[in-house]
């Protein structure tokens, strides 16, 4: 499993801009929040210049600067601040409101689930922000395949440690835990999974999205 | 915006431990001549320097858009990624980045921007690509790190020359073709654990995994 920070292979993928948009969501805002990942990232995209530059080279059509040119004349230059761009929340823009404030569905006295597969149309992934209340405790259960998590707000703990805000964590069917939220807030966790989870303890239906 | 001459002498108080850093006095020296042109482009409109850099660089996006399997799109890829290095031009700072890294970087996005609007839905995604995929902070000013990024590019460079070809075939799959591991994996006919230590084996030579700890 992978704990706190994304491993470099998927950093690698992130930086080849391989990964499906779900998954780009979790890195990028992990990224927002850890420098020593951005470094990683930083050195990756060098790998990615020097391998496009150990590529062959592919002659373009004659008329293509020109073309170009022509087009960079005819367009009016947009204003400096399109072009800066404005720093942006990406899971703000996306969910157009406060993850507190959202309407979630209460599964379990501690926990709350919210599919957010739709909002990623087109991606085969099912994206699920769950939530655990402060001092909440989550029925013990494995994962099947890859589940991605980002911890959005808050922080949780179980046997492998404390996971908090912006903290990255990749489970498989191999790692059972029962996470246990920690600190005053709520914690909400943003998660990708590959395939629906599991569940080991009695509340089989529950805490799982999938079986309802 | 700092100076230059500022955020060197910042660099210098804090710098990184790499070797490479240890004289950053002589970063001015090592500027890349196509960072020099890529400012010219962006203070001045200097057609001359985007010309040098469309002949430099156009060929390269025009592989990668052909590799990526996009080879009825190759022309407007590189279209699309010098529009937006003009217009972009004005952000670029050789501190930050070497010119290649920053163009790879759009021949990436715009890549992933032209792939998304060709497979889009009826329904629309409110994240646009950049929100996704441009690292954020990178427009600030982080002294600390701007010298480790510049360093960055030629330390690859230099690695990459000394790492056997099987493992830049498999790191060439992944930038060029955008193959996940496992499609490597299953295209190279080897096993899925084969590909990832090759790129780990690499990437360590790289010193990108320094700080994993779960492998
Ligand atoms: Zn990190």
């Amino acid at each position: 499993m992978t704990r706190h920070h994304p491993d470099s292979l998927s950093l690698m993928e992130y930086s080849a801009g391989n990964l499906s948009d779900p998954h780009a969501l979790c890195i990028r805002l992990h990224l927002e929040r850890c420098p020593q990942c951005r470094s990683r990232v930083d050195t990756l995209d060098s790998l990615g210049a020097v391998m496009m530059d150990h590529q062959p080279k592919v002659s373009v059509a004659d008329t293509s600067f020109d073309q170009l040119m022509a087009r960079i004349d005819n367009t009016p230059e947009p204003s400096p601040e399109a072009v800066a761009r404005p720093k942006v929340d990406p899971l703000m823009k996306l969910l157009g409101q406060d993850i507190n404030d959202l309407p979630w569905k209460r599964q379990l006295a501690d926990v709350s689930v919210l599919d957010i597969s739709d909002k990623f149309p087109g991606q085969n992934e099912r994206v699920v922000l769950q939530k655990l209340v402060s001092g909440g405790k989550a029925p013990a259960h494995t994962h099947r395949g890859d589940e991605t998590t980002i911890v959005l707000q808050g922080a949780f703990s179980d046997q492998n440690g404390v996971f908090n805000q912006w903290d990255f964590v990749v489970l498989n069917e191999e790692d059972e835990h029962r996470p246990v939220a920690v600190g005053c807030e709520d914690c909400i966790t943003l998660s990708v999974l590959s395939a629906p989870l599991k569940l080991t303890g009695t509340f089989t239906r529950l805490l799982n999205p999938f079986l309802r | 915006m700092m100076t230059t001459s500022h955020a060197n002498t910042m660099t210098v108080k804090e710098r990184p431990v790499s070797p490479l850093d240890k004289q950053p006095e002589k970063a001015e020296k090592r500027r890349d001549p196509w960072g020099v042109l890529l400012e010219k482009v962006g203070k001045n409109q200097d057609r001359e320097a985007y010309r040098q850099l469309f002949e430099h660089f156009a060929p390269q996006v025009k592989y990668y858009a052909i590799s990526n399997g996009i080879a009825n799109l190759a022309e407007e890829l590189v279209q699309e990624v010098f529009v937006s290095i003009w217009r972009r031009s004005c952000l670029y700072d050789w501190r930050k980045a070497a010119a290649s890294t920053w163009i790879f970087t759009i021949a990436r996005n715009q890549r992933i921007d032209m792939l998304r609007k060709m497979q889009r839905t009826s329904a629309e995604m409110a994240v646009e690509t950049e929100d996704l995929w441009q690292i954020p902070g990178e427009n600030e000013d982080e002294p600390v790190t701007s010298l480790h990024r510049l360093m960055s590019e030629r330390r690859v460079r230099e690695s990459l020359s000394h790492l056997p070809e099987e493992q830049i075939t498999v790191i060439a799959k992944v930038y060029m073709e955008h193959k996940s591991h496992q499609m490597v994996a299953d295209e190279l006919d080897i096993p899925l654990g084969t590909v990832k230590s090759r790129v780990r084996l690499a990437l360590n030579k790289l010193r990108v995994i320094l700080q994993d700890q779960n492998v």
